[in-house]
């Protein structure tokens, strides 16, 4: 647990005795307003550097859902790659048309590409999908995140290909990878436990970097709010339906009461992926006889799901 | 629940002013309480969660207390 603080005197910076704005419990520090920022970015900063996640010659399509991780990851990303000719970059927003939600966040994304002078995509799923995903889940709302994270995995990565992308990066942070770990053992899916979202097949995948992915979800809230950037957007109707809602609220309990929670079970997991590291998932990988994408069977998941939707 | 709560009280008497995640407001009188510790009292896990006094964020170690109007907001929001 925290420091017991002295009621009257405020928390002081580790480095400098400036007012604190945050506290880190696993280092049991805290940190005023311009030394927390440099500590972001430059957590940011290593990981692109210590995983090679950005190179010369990149096209980085950024997913940018106007939230705030991703508008941290645009911001952190302008930062540090806006000046290098060898890299470009650009933001791809889908619009999966969630009545009340996605109006707020898309116009976010826009004044923020606008702002950064960002490239920006906007792909609805009206596109590829003939329908917005309200109509698309009309009476089966409890598969809401299935079919959207499968729809919109899709449009993101056509767009990036069309916008002529090396790599997606997203704004998964160090909770989402926690969470997505979690769910993967609950579900008893190893094979995606392990997979390495960063691997890039030839021409069947764009591979994936996850720049935040060592930064807490307390932590880019905290960064946005600093920066005057943290807006309080609308949460997405659909959330109460998934499970990653029961397991986020678990696992926040538990770093809570024991920090490092988190950390050490996405270590856990990479223990776990270099341990099967050299072992194929059996199965051949083809082409979708519908829309010549790769997957393991002859229709791909996407092709599946709208077959099922009645598209 | 942290201190006295009311909608009634003197307009003089100092509160503390408590604008919840959704958005309802809480007036209480209070002493000085660590952040962690009104939070504790509210139900709400400081690790779901920014709080800004006076419209700084501050952290969880951080005193608060009668004058001082308090935001807490809630940091997630995907699905």
């Amino acid at each position: 647990m925290m420091p017991e603080p002295t009621i009257g005197a405020a928390p002081s910076c580790a480095c400098c005795r400036e007012p604190a704005v945050v506290y880190q419990p696993e280092s049991r520090r805290y940190l005023c307003c311009s030394h927390f920022i440099r500590y972001v970015e430059g957590r940011v900063a290593g990981t692109i550097r210590r995983t090679g996640q950005v190179q010369a010659g990149d096209r980085i399509a950024v997913a940018l859902s106007g939230g705030k991780d991703s508008t941290a990851l645009l911001l952190i990303l302008s930062r540090f790659l806006g000046d290098r000719k060898d890299v470009s970059m650009v933001a791809v927003t889908v619009d999966e048309g969630i009545a009340g939600y996605r109006s707020e966040t898309i116009r976010s994304a826009r004044d923020l590409a606008r702002e950064l002078g960002v490239e920006h995509l906007v792909v609805p799923f009206t596109a590829m999908a003939g329908a917005d995903l309200d109509t698309l889940l009309a009476g089966r709302e409890t598969q809401a995140c299935t079919v959207c994270g499968i729809l919109r995995r899709k449009a993101l990565l056509d767009a990036a290909r069309t916008a002529g992308a090396t790599k997606i990066a997203t704004g998964h942070n160090l909770d989402d990878e926690a969470q997505s770990v979690f769910m993967n053992v609950l579900r008893g899916d190893l094979p995606r436990l392990v997979r390495d979202p960063g691997f890039n097949a030839g021409d069947c995948f764009l591979p994936r970097i996850k720049p935040l992915a060592d930064i807490s979800e307390k932590e880019i809230a905290s960064y946005l709010f600093v920066q005057g950037r943290f807006a309080e957007l609308p949460e997405c109707p659909y959330t109460r339906y998934a499970l990653r809602a029961e397991v986020r609220s678990m696992l926040s309990g538990l770093e809570y009461r024991h920090p490092g929670t988190m950390r050490h079970l996405i270590e856990s997991k990479q223990k776990v992926a270099r341990y099967c590291a050299g072992i194929r998932e059996p199965g051949t990988l083809n082409r979708c006889r519908e829309c010549g994408d790769p997957c393991s069977g002859e229709i791909c998941q996407v092709c599946r799901l709208l077959h099922s939707l009645g598209r | 629940m942290p201190g006295y709560l009311s909608t009634r009280l003197p307009h003089y008497y100092p509160v503390m002013r408590i604008v919840l995640p959704d958005q309802s407001i809480r007036n209480v009188v209070q002493g000085p309480v660590s952040v962690e510790s009104l939070l504790h009292s509210l139900g709400i896990n400081p690790h779901d969660v920014i709080v800004s006094r006076n419209g700084t964020i501050v952290p969880e170690g951080a005193s608060v207390g009668a004058d001082d109007e308090i935001r807490i907001i809630r940091i997630a929001h995907g699905g």
